[in-house]
């Protein structure tokens, strides 16, 4: 945006626009396959068949040398993709264009772009399908400028990033939710990470340990009779048409003893400090005691068995408290 | 003029030494009392989950664990009658610790509300009464400093006691939290260690056989003292609209479109705020020119809570809101430091502590329905700003009150001083001469000590 106006336009313009056409099939989509998701087939809701019959364009007017676009995908669906590019100044009649996805270059996107009214203009055909079609696409004009487009699946909201922490023996709920404004998932799954396996985890089978509940666009794992190997990391993810969206959290099971050390050391601190406070009272009373008069003396006495009795009374609490 | 309270109190209050230590035992005390149910919010999430109950079952750990602590309040002030502050706030401490403890070991959420919230509740109680009453014992002339100070201790430990929870939830869940919880609460009894019983030159008062059962442990006669009957009502009154704001100046916030993060520091400013005025209050209390007149202190800061409510609505932005929370924190903070201090004031450092007791268990209802009730105004108005002029008006009316009957107080009492010297000159009159010159100096004494 530093450049100045004499080169650009001073307007950034973000066109969008989507359309749906019932019958749309084009040359990518030949093969009409299942979409490949890891659970058994997921009931087919009538808005959104397994061919993509759905076409989404996004075109985007380049100022300045990078932008990142993202596109949320829930079902298969055809992307039309266009970059407009006002140049550089150069001016150049002819520059190579081609497009990358995920850092890799699709060598069959290379073209020569002409300059039409002061613009270049990229222009492609993306099928997702599946998981392997989502991710980053870039258009790019020669070396300089460059517009990115993040295909995914709607992410996860409110993940909790610190550990879980649960006792051996005790429960634990582990909640995912999709955000409210974002399209409801058609299921959950749940996971368990062994070694570099996501191993599903089945609730049906064994339901003293596991339960899933699901509930529309939040889903709940609860574990019975936690062991310390129930530790690790657990992957909670949301099943839409073309991919599952994962999120993850991080489960740690110990025992009492781990909180009962600071305790009972709180517990040590409280029990010197007070016997120390009692005692140096007691000390200082008896030493100006034995240089005061009878009449403090008597008072003195009654203060200390009072203070006695104190004394008494949280040692012996104290005493019952340590068993 | 209040009434010399030094020639009714029998002795001499040390006002210092050792006192200062006992200020540092009722900051912790009334610490705990007041920020330990404000603090456990944190675990509320997790624990509602864990239970699978709703939001407004878990939000009633805090209610129940404030109702027991104000509900046990006439208990205390028995206790502390008959046995004085040391061992109710050790046996409070214990209490509360036991309480969380047994906690930590919960299988459903009745057994929190029993454990944390009643038996928590009435250690709490057993804490924030007898700290309270120990100021009066060993403080007078600097007893609104000492007051100050003492009720310094909520803000500063609510803001210690956050992020700690914060951390033991992150490192032990729930259960772990609750038992080092308990451990830690159990520092109330190494408070209540240092609240040594004042060295009184003089014997106690011997309760006469006229006095019941029940006024020998508690004195109900407070419900014909007048200042105490102001104070009573104002305070009903007062209390309902005292909380809610708090309570919802977060909501506010994010209701107006800012980001959460701004929103909980819009409380923080308000904590801090607070912190430093209270024991800034204490001291100016302290002052001459105010300490005779310290009623008219705390209706001012009364009426300074209902002012701002009504501002708040009409601030815009952040920046609006910025400013309303600073300006909340000063007033919150003043009428706090002050709110013990003038019932102190009124009705005398021996008769504080059954005073308390009987105020606390009645504002049990203002302070647990305040909040419910300003949720329901809010539901069924939409608009935040209703909400506000009515705590503001629910402020300004008890200020006002404050103001006017403590002018008509002040006005008896000072014919009753001086209908009690006129009556003291006449009878040493009628002894003799050179003792009456004796008893004119010592009441003399008396009442400039009271100006300093």
């Amino acid at each position: 945006m530093s450049v100045s106006c004499l080169h650009f336009s001073s307007q950034l313009l973000l066109l969008l626009s989507f359309h749906r056409h019932v019958n749309t099939i084009s040359e990518n989509t030949t093969s009409i396959t299942e979409p490949r998701v890891e659970t058994p087939a997921p009931k087919t809701p009538p808005l959104a068949p397994l061919i993509p019959t759905q076409t989404a364009q996004r075109n985007v007017l380049l100022t300045g040398e990078n932008h990142t676009e993202e596109i949320e995908v829930v079902n298969p669906v055809v992307l039309n993709l266009e970059c407009i590019w006002p140049g550089n100044g150069k001016r150049l009649p002819n520059i190579t264009g081609y497009w990358t996805k995920d850092g890799q270059t699709i060598e069959t996107s290379y073209s020569n772009i002409q300059l039409e009214n002061d613009l270049y203009r990229l222009i492609r055909e993306f099928t997702i399908m599946n998981e392997d079609d989502l991710g980053n696409y870039s258009c790019l004009f020669g070396p300089k400028a460059k517009v990115k487009f993040i295909v995914a699946a709607p992410h996860l909201g409110e993940v909790r990033d610190k550990p879980i922490v649960s006792y051996v023996g005790d429960s634990v709920v582990m909640v995912c939710k999709m955000d409210e404004k974002k399209p409801q998932p058609i299921s959950w799954n749940w996971y368990i990470q062994n070694g570099t396996n996501k191993v599903q985890i089945e609730s049906d089978s064994n339901a003293h340990k596991y339960k899933i509940t699901k509930d529309g666009n939040k889903t709940k794992l609860l574990v019975y009779n936690l062991t310390e190997s129930d530790s690790g990391v657990y992957y909670c993810g949301a099943v839409y048409a073309v991919a599952i969206s994962m999120g993850y959290m991080q489960l740690r099971v110990i025992t009492y003893y781990e909180p009962l050390k600071p305790f009972m050391g709180i517990l040590a601190e409280v029990v010197i400090l007070v016997a120390v406070i009692l005692l140096y009272e007691k000390i200082g009373s008896r030493k100006h005691g034995e240089s005061a008069g009878t009449e403090e003396n008597k008072d003195e006495t009654n203060n200390l068995s009072h203070r006695d009795n104190d004394v008494a009374v949280a040692h012996s609490s104290t005493r019952q408290r340590k068993v | 003029m209040p009434p010399p309270a030094t020639s009714t109190l029998g002795y001499t209050p040390p006002d210092g030494g050792w006192g200062w230590v006992v200020v540092f035992a009722a900051f912790i005390s009334i610490g705990f009392s007041y920020a330990f149910p404000k603090s456990l919010t944190v675990f509320f999430k997790e624990i509602q989950e864990y239970f699978d109950v709703s939001y407004s079952e878990i939000a009633w750990l805090s209610s129940v664990m404030l109702a027991s602590m104000y509900a046990a309040g006439p208990i205390s002030s028995i206790l502390v009658n008959r046995y004085g502050s040391r061992p109710v706030v050790m046996v409070g401490g214990l209490l509360v610790g036991l309480g969380m403890v047994l906690a930590s070991f919960g299988t459903s959420i009745i057994h929190l509300y029993l454990c944390v919230g009643v038996i928590g509740g009435f250690g709490l109680a057993f804490n924030l009464q007898p700290a309270l009453t120990i100021i009066g014992t060993y403080f007078h002339a600097k007893r609104p400093l000492a007051n100050g100070l003492a009720m310094t201790g909520s803000p500063v430990v609510l803001s210690t006691l956050a992020p700690l929870n914060q951390f033991l939830f992150d490192s032990f869940g729930w259960r772990g939290s609750f038992l080092i919880l308990g451990g830690i609460t159990l520092n109330c009894c190494v408070a209540g260690s240092l609240m040594r019983p004042v060295k009184k030159t003089a014997a106690p008062v011997v309760s006469t056989e006229s006095q019941s059962c029940v006024e020998r442990f508690i004195d109900l006669s407070l419900f014909k003292h007048r200042g105490f009957l102001i104070y009573l009502v104002g305070n009903i009154v007062m209390f309902f609209g005292i909380f809610a704001p708090i309570v919802f100046l977060a909501p506010y916030a994010k209701h107006q479109g800012i980001d959460e993060y701004s929103a909980a520091l819009l409380l923080s400013i308000f904590a801090l705020v607070d912190m430093f005025v209270r024991p800034a209050t204490g001291f100016v209390g302290n002052t001459k020119r105010i300490r005779p007149r310290i009623q008219y202190f705390f209706a001012f800061a009364v009426s300074l809570n209902g002012v701002c409510h009504f501002l708040c609505p009409l601030l815009p932005g952040y920046a609006g809101l910025v400013g309303y929370a600073m300006i909340f924190g000063v007033a919150f903070g003043m009428v706090c430091a002050l709110l013990f201090e003038t019932l102190m004031d009124l009705v005398g450092a021996q008769r504080f502590s059954s005073a308390v007791g009987l105020v606390t268990i009645i504002e049990c209802a203002p302070v647990l329905l305040g909040p419910p009730i300003a949720g329901a105004m809010l539901d069924a108005f939409g608009d935040y700003k209703y909400m506000y002029y009515t705590c503001g008006v629910l402020m300004l009316l008890p200020g006002i009150f404050f103001f006017i009957m403590n002018y008509y107080n002040y006005k008896k009492l000072d014919e009753e001083q001086r209908r009690k010297n006129t009556a003291v000159e006449m009878k040493t009159a009628e002894d003799s001469v050179p003792q009456n010159l004796s008893q004119n100096e010592d009441l003399t004494t008396e009442t400039e000590k009271l100006k300093s």
